[in-house]
């Protein structure tokens, strides 16, 4: 296994922290650079989000050219709030209306490809309850800084939020180490050195988004880590430690059925690139228990499986971006 | 003085069109837990925004009180002082992190004091958008060890070792808009605890109950004559003890504070809770101490001081209301060093001293106009007069 990677490519969010620099470096190179919020009922922390790109990355430092809200029909207040504190919002089914409408985070990443202008865009979770603008602004570092880098994705310690008002100190990514690293290390040992594969929080030159394909649900992450491994190698990741993201922690068995999703993505990829021979089709529905009145239940999760061509497929896309 | 007045209400527009920059602040620091004696990660935030913000000098005093000075154009001017308390009254262990809404901010802390300190680390900002320069240099101190049994360590110990003199004062809460404070009553700050021996001795018959105990301290403590003039009073703020209901008490805390305007009263009650403390404890052969945690003096600038009465103007020509009571804060500390100073409130909220507390967003801009509108009433030379009290 080649471990130099880590060395080379693995970065601190203060290596970036000269924003003039930053500034500097994409005004000489003539980037264009959007910020992408997927969003599903995010009502508790999408407005800091905005807030604070906006004010750092914005208005003081001029990073960031748009920020763009994708949600996928949120019932709470998401959109009138992201509205509120001026990101451009769009419903995800709003966005190229005439494909199959699908629902899920990988399909918003899909369809920012569409909507935003920039050459490099930076998606992030909307979920970040300890926000800071290190978080787009280091995964833009390496890339703005290094011609080589063509993604670049977070990893943190991740503390969780316990019950009410109560914070555990370390915790979290138990899908990362129990489901994607031992995948990893059984079949692409080089991949073990990105620290956290399913962090939410990545950014990448639009030529690379647009040459792959984007499963709409859990899987993106990992179907994304693939595809540029498979087609441009280890050398165009780099990784950033944004240092600590504290999110909303799930139970188990919603972890279950996101490594439900995710085994499915990675062994749909293995087959697809003639890496493993499945005699049959796998099924898609994760099949969970419930004791309800001393008998057991099932409680049946569906997974369509649903994935995105490359949006460079796309015609309404390469029209309007002139490809 | 006039021509300033007649701005403010433009300023308010001017400093809205930066609320990202506000919020983002309030945020960034207010998210980090400060209770009183753990500020440090508080003031290493609070010092990284002012030298992001290209504050003239960032530094902490010898106590570690982050400060940032913004240059005035006098050298001969005393500077002017800007201040907000660091610290807060939650652990470390919970959650800080705030949910913002349209019109909202909720959160730990957010009402005491991290609107405060967000506003203040954002004035150099909004100095620059106004366009503003003062004449006397504008130290902005976030002072640490302010509550409880802080006991307002942080400003003691900054103006103790400030060498020169200072103009005046300005010392910034969340909450609420429209409060006004130019006087400090005299405090002391006590808290009681009663512990019962666990071992069975000789000397009780019958076991004592520790919250029984602080019960009739209690009950002495109200049976004492409190005058009308000089305005005094005892508040019983909190009580602890016990271990389960079916036992007996075995330690119990009272904390009070005895409040005058009269230091001279505050020392007379004192004494008297003294004297109820030690008679209690030899009648009833408990171990009772009286601990004093805090002292604040009785201090004051008049109603009619140049510097309330341009306050009061500045907050009229805002439409705000000005509401007087007296302050146990930093306030106290100028006071009692003679130096005018008054306490503002920046916006209004619900929940105070709550993990859900809440302000609102929009009456905050008025809240920081007319702290601007004060600061420039100071740098016109409101408190270089004599001083009246």
């Amino acid at each position: 296994m080649k471990s130099t990677w880590l060395e080379k490519n693995t970065f601190h969010y203060s290596e970036f922290n000269d924003l003039d620099r930053l500034v500097e470096e994409k005004q000489r190179k003539n980037l264009k650079i959007s910020l992408c919020l997927p969003t599903l009922n995010e009502e508790k922390t999408i407005a800091k989000e905005i807030l604070i790109m906006k004010s750092e990355l914005m208005t003081r430092y001029p990073l960031l050219d748009e920020l763009v809200v994708i949600d996928s029909g949120s019932t709470d207040k998401t959109r009138e709030i992201a509205r509120a504190y001026g990101a451009d919002v769009y419903e995800a089914t709003e966005i190229l209306p005439d494909l199959e409408p699908f629902k899920g985070k990988g399909e918003n990443l899909w369809k920012a490809l569409y909507v935003t202008k920039g050459d490099i865009i930076v998606y992030l979770d909307a979920d970040i309850k300890n926000i800071h603008h290190r978080f787009a602004y280091a995964l833009l570092g390496p890339l703005i800084l290094f011609d080589n880098i063509k993604y670049v994705k977070a990893f943190y310690d991740r503390p969780i939020a316990i019950g009410k008002s109560k914070i555990r100190p370390t915790g979290g990514g138990r899908v990362t180490e129990l489901v994607v690293r031992p995948m990893f290390s059984l079949f692409f040992p080089e991949l073990t050195q990105i620290l956290q594969p399913l962090s939410g929080e990545y950014a990448g030159f639009r030529e690379i988004f647009e040459a792959i394909p984007f499963p709409i649900g859990y899987g993106v992450e990992t179907s994304m880590i693939l595809d540029i491994y498979e087609k441009w190698g280890l050398d165009v990741i780099a990784q950033v430690d944004l240092d600590r993201r504290i999110h909303r922690n799930q139970d188990t068995r919603a972890l279950g059925k996101m490594a439900f999703v995710i085994l499915m993505t990675f062994i749909n990829r293995k087959n697809k690139l003639g890496l493993i021979d499945l005699k049959e089709d796998l099924f898609n529905e994760m099949i969970q228990y419930n004791l309800v009145k001393n008998e057991y239940k099932p409680d049946i999760f569906q997974i369509e499986g649903h994935e995105r061509p490359p949006i460079i497929e796309i015609p309404a896309y390469r029209e309007k971006f002139k490809k | 003085m006039d021509s300033y007045l007649d701005k403010l209400p433009e300023f308010v527009d001017t400093i809205k069109s930066i609320k990202e920059t506000i919020i983002t602040n309030i945020v960034l620091i207010g998210q980090i837990p400060a209770p009183t004696f753990k500020e440090k990660r508080r003031t290493s935030v609070f010092m990284e925004r002012l030298a992001d913000f290209h504050v003239d000098e960032c530094t902490t005093d010898g106590y570690r009180n982050p400060i940032g000075i913004v240059k005035g154009t006098s050298e001969t001017k005393p500077p002017i002082f800007v201040v907000a308390h660091l610290d807060t009254i939650w652990g470390t262990d919970i959650d800080h992190y705030y949910t913002i809404k349209e019109n909202s901010i909720t959160g730990a802390g957010i009402m005491d004091n991290s609107i405060g300190v967000g506003v203040l680390v954002s004035l150099p900002e909004i100095f620059r958008k106004l366009n503003l320069r003062f004449e006397s240099d504008i130290v902005l101190a976030g002072v640490i060890q302010s509550l409880g049994k802080g006991n307002l360590r942080g400003i003691r110990h900054l103006l103790k070792t400030w060498s020169t003199p200072i103009r005046g004062a300005v010392c910034i809460e969340s909450n609420e808009l429209g409060r006004l404070n130019y006087y400090a009553d005299g405090m002391t700050r006590c808290e009681i605890d009663c512990n019962i021996s666990t071992i069975n001795g000789w000397e009780h018959k019958f076991k004592p109950n520790a919250i029984l105990i602080l019960n009739e301290v209690i009950n002495q403590i109200l049976k004492l004559r409190l005058p009308q003039r000089p305005r005094s009073r005892v508040i019983i703020g909190k009580m602890s003890g016990g271990f389960k209901h079916g036992m007996i008490a075995n330690d119990a805390r009272l904390g009070f504070e005895i409040q005058s305007n009269s230091d001279k009263m505050v020392k007379s009650i004192s004494n008297n809770i003294k004297d109820i403390v030690e008679g209690i404890s030899h009648e009833y052969e408990v171990e009772l101490k009286l601990k004093t945690l805090s002292n604040i003096h009785a201090a004051r600038i008049k109603f009619n001081h140049p510097l309330v009465k341009s306050t009061v103007d500045v907050m009229k020509k805002l439409g705000l209301t000005p509401i007087s009571e007296p302050s146990e804060s930093e306030l106290s500390i100028f006071l009692s060093r003679k130096i005018p100073a008054v306490t503002l409130g920046i916006t209004r909220g619900e929940n105070y001293q709550q993990t859900n507390a809440m302000v609102e967003i929009e009456p905050m801009f008025k809240g920081i106009a007319q702290i601007i509108g004060v600061i420039m009433a100071i740098d016109s030379g409101v408190c270089d007069e004599e001083y009246l009290a």
